[in-house]
């Protein structure tokens, strides 16, 4: 029988080794990470606390309207349960092609290059993980962000000028944070909101959240902000709120506002979008993706006008 | 994780890993001073919890495969794994019965107890929390101000759903700065209070304005950000200048 002894002062006259190795293949991993995102200049997450504002009409749209301006871009599609970017810009059925390097993603219009979990499902197939603790929300958790650590660190993504994540709805205690987190060298997050007051509310939480973890927020951007009627033309507001109120407590610039384009949105459901740049919603975009990339320069923004 | 050898009062070494049995993992330590061994057995869940980590055990003898851990735990047939850490459970711990009689809801007085099925709400109810974490016997919409009529009036003519958050700015404004009463003035001076304790001269805030709207609040997070770094609390227009200075660097 051993006597009772104090571990915490055996504790401090022992040297902590790894032997099982865990802790060197989980710093592996993070430079793994960095390592393949070192050759992307601009990282961005698109995010909202709120669900079906629009976060990936508009990550995908800012996606092609940087491209459109020339960039090298790439777009991750971190929405892990609902991964709809590759049947938005016609890649459903596609894959990532693995070689021993890294997962080659598939390109997609203007040379876009596209990682998504819809790349591992098959037709109208849910994510289900098997093991026995396919059920447990903590193991869950767990898992999904070793999932997104994979995106990060296996897609080849080669040189980008920007790379737009599509992050997950949720505020706080659920992921987009701590997703946006994991990534290295995060240039920003852009919101993406609709001028309704309940989404406001959700938004500021988010923000608040972000901001809590570091990340710099660049802007807001409303979407849904009002219909045209495809029939007589007419405009009309959508929702009653005020984003530029909200803009305003949060300190931070409305991007622009985009409206609720029933012709456009249906390019995109049929897996072919709409990519003329002359289209008005499309202008928006475009306006929206160039106040970002002033932004990403606003130093030298600082130097010239200050 | 790590064994100590208490006898020996040192750690023990990893040695190497098994598979006793489907979905669990003998992980085997020995202490290097007296030899003496010892096997922890993972149950499935266990197991599983470490493979989604990514890692081996002992060490990578080959390079991971792109999304490996992603591919590897994908589940391809429907009921793939599932009940393996029920039968676990059921055999270890239950003898045999099954689990989920162990988890059935219970009826009668404990089912009325919590007024539904789910477990939270009852540990909710007792710390007197509703949703919102606002206690249902607390002060909420009260304030430690006195508001005056005008500043009241303003912040009510504010949308419902930002009100909350300047009422909250600005009287941690007025806390801060040891005010009892919130006057326009207070309201005003709030905008102005940074959080890095920093003020703007009138100057300063004019050679502000030269920067496009979209990208100025980016720019006074940067400005003050200068200013504290120097150890400066009114931002003149030679911090401005010293700023300017740093980012034409950049060009």
């Amino acid at each position: 029988m051993v006597p009772d002894k104090d571990l915490k002062t055996i504790l401090g006259k022992l040297r902590y080794s790894d032997d099982a190795k865990v802790v060197q293949q989980i710093t592996e991993q993070t430079k793994n990470v960095h390592a393949r995102m070192a050759g992307i200049k601009h990282k961005l997450v698109v995010m909202s606390g709120k669900g079906g504002v629009g976060k990936s009409m508009t990550t995908v749209n800012l996606a092609l309207a940087f491209a459109r301006q020339g960039a090298k871009v790439g777009l991750l599609d971190v929405d892990l349960n609902g991964p709809c970017v590759p049947r938005m810009l016609g890649l459903h059925g596609q894959s990532l092609q693995m070689t021993p390097e890294g997962a080659i993603p598939p390109i997609g219009p203007l040379g876009i290059k596209v990682a998504s979990m819809d790349f591992f499902l098959d037709e109208a197939s849910p994510v289900r993980w098997k093991g026995p603790m396919d059920v447990s929300p903590v193991w869950l958790g767990l898992m999904e962000m070793n999932v997104i650590r994979e995106f990060l660190a296996d897609v080849i993504w080669g040189e980008l000028d920007v790379l737009l994540a599509d992050l997950p709805p949720g505020a706080a205690a659920d992921k987009p944070p701590v997703i946006a987190g994991f990534i290295p060298d995060l240039a920003g997050a852009i919101v993406v909101t609709t001028p309704s007051e309940v989404a406001s509310d959700v938004v500021q939480k988010s923000v608040t959240y972000a901001r809590d973890m570091g990340i710099k927020v660049l802007g807001i951007v409303e979407n849904m902000s009002e219909y045209r009627c495809p029939s007589c033309g007419e405009q009309n507001e959508l929702f009653e709120g005020n984003t530029d109120a909200m803009c305003e407590v949060l300190d931070l610039p409305l991007l622009g506002r985009i409206p609720f384009d029933r012709k456009l949105a249906r390019t995109f459901d049929k897996g072919a979008p709409l990519l003329d740049e002359t289209y008005p919603t499309i202008q928006r975009y475009q306006e929206i993706a160039g106040r970002i990339r002033t932004l990403l320069d606003y130093k030298k923004v600082l130097a010239d006008k200050l | 994780m790590k064994f100590v050898c208490l006898n020996c009062e040192t750690y023990m070494n990893f040695e190497k890993v098994e598979k006793p049995g489907e979905g669990s993992l003998g992980v085997f330590f020995g202490c290097p001073s007296c030899g003496a061994k010892f096997s922890m057995v993972t149950n499935p869940g266990e197991t599983q919890m470490v493979s989604s980590l990514g890692v081996k055990l002992g060490g990578r003898t080959a390079a991971a495969e792109p999304f490996e851990m992603t591919r590897g735990t994908l589940k391809d047939e429907a009921l793939a794994g599932s009940g393996q850490m029920a039968a676990y459970l059921n055999e270890k711990i239950h003898g045999g019965q099954p689990v989920a009689s162990s988890a059935a809801p219970t009826s009668g007085k404990e089912g009325e107890k919590t007024g539904s099925g789910c477990p939270f709400s009852a540990i909710v109810a007792e710390m007197g929390l509703t949703t919102g974490g606002k206690s249902t016997s607390g002060t909420t919409g009260t304030s430690e101000f006195s508001w005056s009529s005008d500043a009241k009036e303003k912040l009510d003519r504010l949308p419902a759903f930002v009100k909350p958050m300047v009422q909250s700015s600005v009287e941690a404004y007025a806390r801060k700065q040891g005010y009892k009463t919130i006057t326009l003035q207070v309201m005003d001076d709030s905008k102005n209070d940074s959080s890095n304790g920093v003020t703007w001269s009138r100057e300063a805030e004019q050679r502000l304005e030269n920067i496009p709207d979209f990208i100025r609040p980016m720019a006074r997070k940067e400005i003050e950000r200068v200013a504290k770094e120097r150890g400066v609390a009114i931002i003149t227009a030679q911090v401005m200048d010293e700023t300017k200075e740093k980012f034409l660097k950049f060009m």
